[in-house]
């Protein structure tokens, strides 16, 4: 198509909005929030991924021994570990500094433990696994392993309750799905409504354009056009205010009000143009409907 | 140019036209006259492919409109100027604005809309209110705005729907004047009007239509 013609069909779109600028306002204002929102909750799904896959970088495990166990047994269950790979042994945590460690947790309620007539807390080796190296490594076969040696009371690790968390982040992820879903087919509601709108306001001009002659997609393209000027509009000012967001709870100002700075990632570029093309494809679908069903001149 | 061959309309269960068969060669100035509701608008509509005939083909330079689709049917209107009565301009646009959107929506390089419609304006002798908008002009101006849009594009078939309606007898002679010198330069104008004595003496070929059957051809 001819390039003065697109120039013709921006003025035309243009034009349309100035003239409607309320119902746009309203369809801007209301696919902008629903953007926001489901921009806020992939950021948020974002970095609690982020977070998890940061914590699962290291694997740590607590292996209890038995109370009274042999210095040779412990050593021997110390060197078994130390041949595991990527594994190593960051402290041993004597039975009374694990009490110490629990009453300096306790603070003020320590005195709790006072009426105990013995340290009921086990022993423990705090083991530390690398996994940046690309070894594979399975805690659920090492603490069999382990719960298998004498000496040895109880294993714990780290991912056990990460397994947890990953399960709590898919349901995040499934819950955000389903709330985008439901945004998409509420921002094409409105967008269709606003260009039916326009439509309507402009149907003798679109009569007259037919009756000298225009093609439908003369008289479609600005239309289609306005749909898409108001995606562009809605997802650059929703990643702004994502991004002034995210800023603000970054930002080392944020110190003095008190509140804690957060270490949060914003959204991976590839996220954000997803967004932004995600809303003009919104906007673009919206209008395509809204004339598809009106045009029949 | 325009062939008409049994056409019949129907409206609901109304007729408002039965077995009409018309040809209008190249460069004629035929008017189609009768009285109110004889059909002579829904001839007119029928020909420029606004309306669908209920039987009967209508052919534009050997063209079927039967066999038309929608885009092909919007390129031929491009080839025809319609007057209609109640002139079709928009009043959010200047006069020059309304006669160029003839010219627009073909896509035509801007220098010669602008070209194209001054000299549309000048043969309608309205080239000093082209920035004026249609709701301050007179019905006479209105009318002439609505013949500058028709004709900018060098229609091969100019139609017009009581074109003389609302205008008294000056501005009536203005218009029948105009439409003679668009003929002189060899577009085909069929005129659909109540008030056949405007024409009377030029020697036009007139088709009488009355409740939707020609009934006399002079």
């Amino acid at each position: 198509m001819k390039l003065r013609l697109w120039s013709y069909f921006l003025r035309q779109a243009l034009i349309n909005i100035m003239n409607n600028r309320l119902v746009h306002v309203i369809g801007l204002g209301t696919m902008f929030v629903s953007i926001l929102i489901f921009g806020a909750f992939l950021l948020l799904f974002v970095n609690l991924n982020v977070w998890v896959q940061g914590v699962g970088q290291t694997l740590s495990m607590s292996v209890y021994l038995d109370d009274g166990i042999s210095v040779s047994k412990r050593d021997m269950i110390a060197s078994w570990i130390k041949s595991l790979p990527t594994a190593k042994i960051d402290r041993f945590i004597a039975k009374e500094d694990a009490l110490k460690e629990l009453r300096r947790v306790l603070g003020p309620q320590a005195g709790l433990l006072e009426g105990l007539s013995a340290n009921p807390l086990p022993a423990s080796l705090e083991v530390v696994f690398e996994k940046s190296n690309g070894q594979r490594i399975d805690p659920e076969r090492i603490k069999k392993e382990l719960e298998k040696m004498e000496g040895v009371e109880e294993v714990q690790y780290s991912e056990e309750w990460l397994k947890q968390f990953k399960g709590l982040l898919g349901l995040i992820k499934m819950t955000g799905l389903i709330i985008g879903g439901l945004l998409c087919l509420g921002i094409l509601f409105i967008i269709t409504n606003t260009i039916k709108l326009t439509i309507y306001s402009r149907k003798e001009e679109i009569e007259i354009l037919k009756l000298v002659g225009a093609t439908d997609w003369f008289v479609k393209i600005p239309f289609l056009l306005e749909g898409a000027i108001q995606g562009i509009l809605s997802g650059i000012l929703a990643l702004l205010i994502l991004f002034s967001g995210y800023y603000l709870f970054t930002a080392e100002k944020m110190l003095f009000t008190g509140v804690g700075v957060f270490d949060l990632i914003f959204l991976p570029h590839e996220y954000s143009l997803l967004i932004f093309l995600g809303s003009v494809t919104l906007g673009l679908t919206g209008s395509l409907i809204a004339v598809r069903r009106f045009f029949d001149i | 140019m325009i062939q008409l061959f049994h056409l019949f309309k129907n409206f609901g269960p109304n007729a408002a036209l039965r077995d009409i068969d018309l040809r209008v060669s190249r460069g004629e100035f035929v008017l189609i006259t009768g009285p109110s509701g004889a059909g002579k608008t829904t001839l007119l509509r029928l020909i420029f492919g606004a309306e669908k005939p209920t039987s009967g083909q209508i052919l534009i330079n050997s063209i079927n409109l039967n066999r038309l689709g929608r885009a092909s049917l919007d390129l031929l209107r491009r080839r025809i100027g319609f007057v209609f009565q109640d002139f079709k301009l928009l009043p959010k646009k200047t006069v020059f604005e309304n006669v160029a959107l003839a010219l627009e929506v073909t896509g035509e390089r801007g220098s010669i809309v602008r070209k194209k419609t001054h000299q549309s304006l000048r043969r309608v002798d309205l080239a000093q209110k082209e920035k004026a908008y249609p709701l301050s002009l007179s019905g006479g101006e209105q009318q002439r705005v609505a013949i500058a849009r028709a004709i900018v594009k060098d229609p091969l078939i100019l139609l017009a729907d009581e074109p003389t309606g609302n205008l008294d007898a000056d501005l009536t002679r203005d218009i029948i004047t105009l439409f003679k010198n668009i003929h002189v330069k060899g577009t085909t104008i069929v005129v659909a009007t109540h008030n056949q004595e405007l024409f009377e003496h030029s020697g036009q070929r007139t088709v009488v239509l009355k409740r939707g059957k020609i009934v006399a051809e002079k």
